[in-house]
């Protein structure tokens, strides 16, 4: 029983990871229609200067701050001179921003060398609490914590906002929004912005969850990201929320109990999900031409 | 007289391809055999890609499964059943049936989605088969992979490159026809606007599946090549890097051309080559995958043809301007 929480509890831990990293990737694709393959470069880019601010200046908050704004300005950088020119075109989209990607994970290298760097967590979040024979790593229940907090503001912010209603109009119908007068640009930009942000805080938590931080994990987090979109169903947080949890907890079990089958488990996932429902959990768009 | 400046073109292939041909008699440049012969798999594994990226317009991210399914199958039997000819050609065959079956099914399975759903489940695919081939260690000895013996006749460096040659020129001869039968256009035509090829009463999805079939197969062949050219295989083969490979090869040779695979495959081949070896000159060389990422970006955004198709465009467009004033010129 200790054993099946203690599980469960890692599981919830990585899939705020995940959820952080693949929010912002379900509004982008679901608002703007871009398949971003450099959001998983993003990751990469939050951990490295989110981990570097907080060993330099001593202070965890501020490479949380470093790691947002770096990620949030790269978003920017991004939207303006790599996606902007190929709105509309998936392939054209697809093949530059993995461009991108392949630019930006390699100047990680440039920038902190080509080794694998070490990450700690804070002095107070290191250690556990026990309850019972129950082992809770304060770490960890600090990333489920960050993790449920940025998921209820976002929610807020596409609920009870402005532009929120905005964005969502957005996603059901992009031509309506426009004809109603408003700039969808610029809200493109600010999602745009406000995802890329999300997965530098995604990247920055992970070091010390992981202890170790290297550049080819920008690739495979970005294939993380888009397979936990295509399960949750493009351009729905509570959809991407589902299944970052999903991915995280069967993640978490068949580590324990099928590890030879862990690496493979996302995968069937996905595939289980697009076979039977392939829009995804909770997709409204067809997938289907 | 259009038809010249034609045959001028394959006059100047032909030159090139006995060139390519009598080079080992010529030079005795080890590394630059090699290397060419590297350029001659990659350019059939990139054809192959280009099959189902430019004239179909499907871009699948598991394109290195056929690939790595071809490399571990010549491996296995060669290691198996000793180094001699048949066997090689046992492994064509179950190459050939395994890679038809896989892409059939892979493609039953997933080419009825939208573009970047496809794109996902292929990867998924191949992320299955990289996967198995991991943890199947008595068969695939895991992610250290093996050496194997290859058979006495194509051990030869130079023998082995005249085959490489010749069956990229096969391949090319091969797809080329393809391309522009019937099927061919239909395929084309898919890319261009699938719904209404589907409303003028063709099965879309049983061209697609078709263009992923053969698409598939010759992959795999081009495995077969790969695994033989090293005498080694590892899991490399199936990972997402090599399809990546090949996708950027058809982007900057041009997608929807097969030369334009060639092309690309020679150009980044080549300057891999080249920026290895001026990594001992500077540091910064060692990164050259920013290099490469930034052509990518750079193709993208302002040669979305690729390099062979731009010439194209501007050798049609040149020819245009010139039957143009000659039109206007015997109407004056």
């Amino acid at each position: 029983m200790e054993m099946l929480i203690n599980i469960t509890v890692n599981g919830l831990a990585t899939g705020m990871l995940i959820f952080l990293l693949a929010a912002g990737l379900t509004l982008i694709f679901g608002l703007m229609d871009v398949l971003n393959f450099a959001h998983g470069a993003l990751f990469l880019w939050g951990a490295y200067s989110g981990i570097w601010a907080y060993t330099t200046s001593g202070s965890f908050f501020i490479g949380m701050i470093v790691a947002i704004v770096t990620c949030g300005i790269l978003g920017f950088l991004l939207e303006r001179f790599i996606i902007k020119p190929v709105y509309g075109n998936h392939i054209q989209q697809i093949l530059i921003t993995l461009g991108a990607m392949l630019v930006l994970s390699e100047l990680v290298k440039v920038v902190w060398g080509p080794n694998i760097i070490q990450a700690r967590a804070p002095e107070w979040l290191r250690g556990s609490w026990e309850i019972g024979d129950v082992f809770l790593i304060k770490y960890r229940i600090f990333i489920i914590l960050v993790g449920l907090l940025v998921f209820v503001s976002l929610l807020f912010l596409l609920n009870r906002t402005k532009l929120g209603l905005i964005v969502r109009a957005g996603v059901m119908d992009k031509e309506m929004v426009q004809s109603l007068g408003i700039n969808i640009r610029k809200v493109f930009l600010f999602v745009f912005i406000l995802g890329s942000g999300m997965a530098g805080l995604g990247g920055m938590l992970f070091g010390p969850y992981s202890g170790v931080i290297y550049a080819e994990l920008g690739l495979e987090y970005g294939i993380l990201a888009f397979i936990v979109v295509v399960i949750g169903g493009m351009g729905s947080v509570l959809g991407s929320m589902i299944a970052a949890l999903l991915v995280g907890i069967l993640g978490s079990y068949a580590a324990y109990f099928l590890p030879e089958i862990a690496l493979a488990v996302n995968f069937l996932l996905m595939l289980f999900i697009l076979i039977f429902k392939p829009s995804g959990i909770m997709g409204m768009k067809e997938a289907l031409k | 007289m259009s038809w010249l400046g034609l045959s001028k073109f394959k006059l100047t292939l032909t030159v090139i391809l006995i060139g390519l041909l009598l080079l080992p008699f010529v030079s005795d440049s080890r590394t630059a055999l090699i290397m060419l012969t590297k350029i001659f798999i990659f350019a059939i594994f990139a054809m192959s890609y280009d099959l189902l990226l430019g004239y179909t317009g499907i871009v699948s991210f598991g394109h290195a499964m056929f690939f790595g399914i071809g490399a571990y199958t010549v491996a296995i039997s060669l290691k198996a059943f000793g180094p001699s000819i048949p066997v090689v050609l046992l492994a064509v065959v179950i190459t050939i049936i395994f890679t038809g079956i896989v892409s059939f099914l892979v493609g039953l399975l997933t080419l009825r989605l939208k573009a970047h759903f496809f794109a996902m489940l292929t990867l998924a695919v191949s992320a299955l088969f990289l996967v198995v081939a991991e943890k199947w260690r008595s068969l695939t000895m895991g992610n250290d992979g093996f050496t194997f013996q290859i058979p006495d006749l194509l051990r030869d460096r130079v023998s082995f490159y005249i085959v490489a040659l010749i069956f990229m020129v096969v391949v090319f001869l091969l797809l080329e026809r393809f391309t522009q039968s019937p099927m061919g256009k239909v395929l084309q035509a898919i890319r261009e606007n699938e719904s209404r090829v589907e409303s003028l009463g063709y099965r879309v999805m049983h061209y697609k599946i078709t263009a992923n079939v053969i698409a598939g197969i010759v992959a795999g062949l081009a495995g077969i090549l790969y695994a033989m050219s090293l005498r080694f295989v590892n899991t490399a083969v199936f990972t997402v890097e090599l399809t990546l490979d090949a996708l950027l090869i058809t982007i900057i040779g041009g997608v929807g051309t097969l030369f334009g695979a060639i092309v690309g495959a020679a150009l980044i081949e080549y300057t891999r080559h080249a920026l290895m070896d001026l990594a001992s000159v500077h540091w910064i060389f060692e990164r050259w995958i920013i290099l490469l990422g930034t052509v990518f970006i750079l193709v993208v955004m302002f040669f979305p043809k690729g390099i062979v198709g731009t010439t194209k465009y501007w050798w049609t467009k040149r020819k245009m301007s010139k039957v143009k004033q000659s039109k206007t010129t015997t109407k004056g």
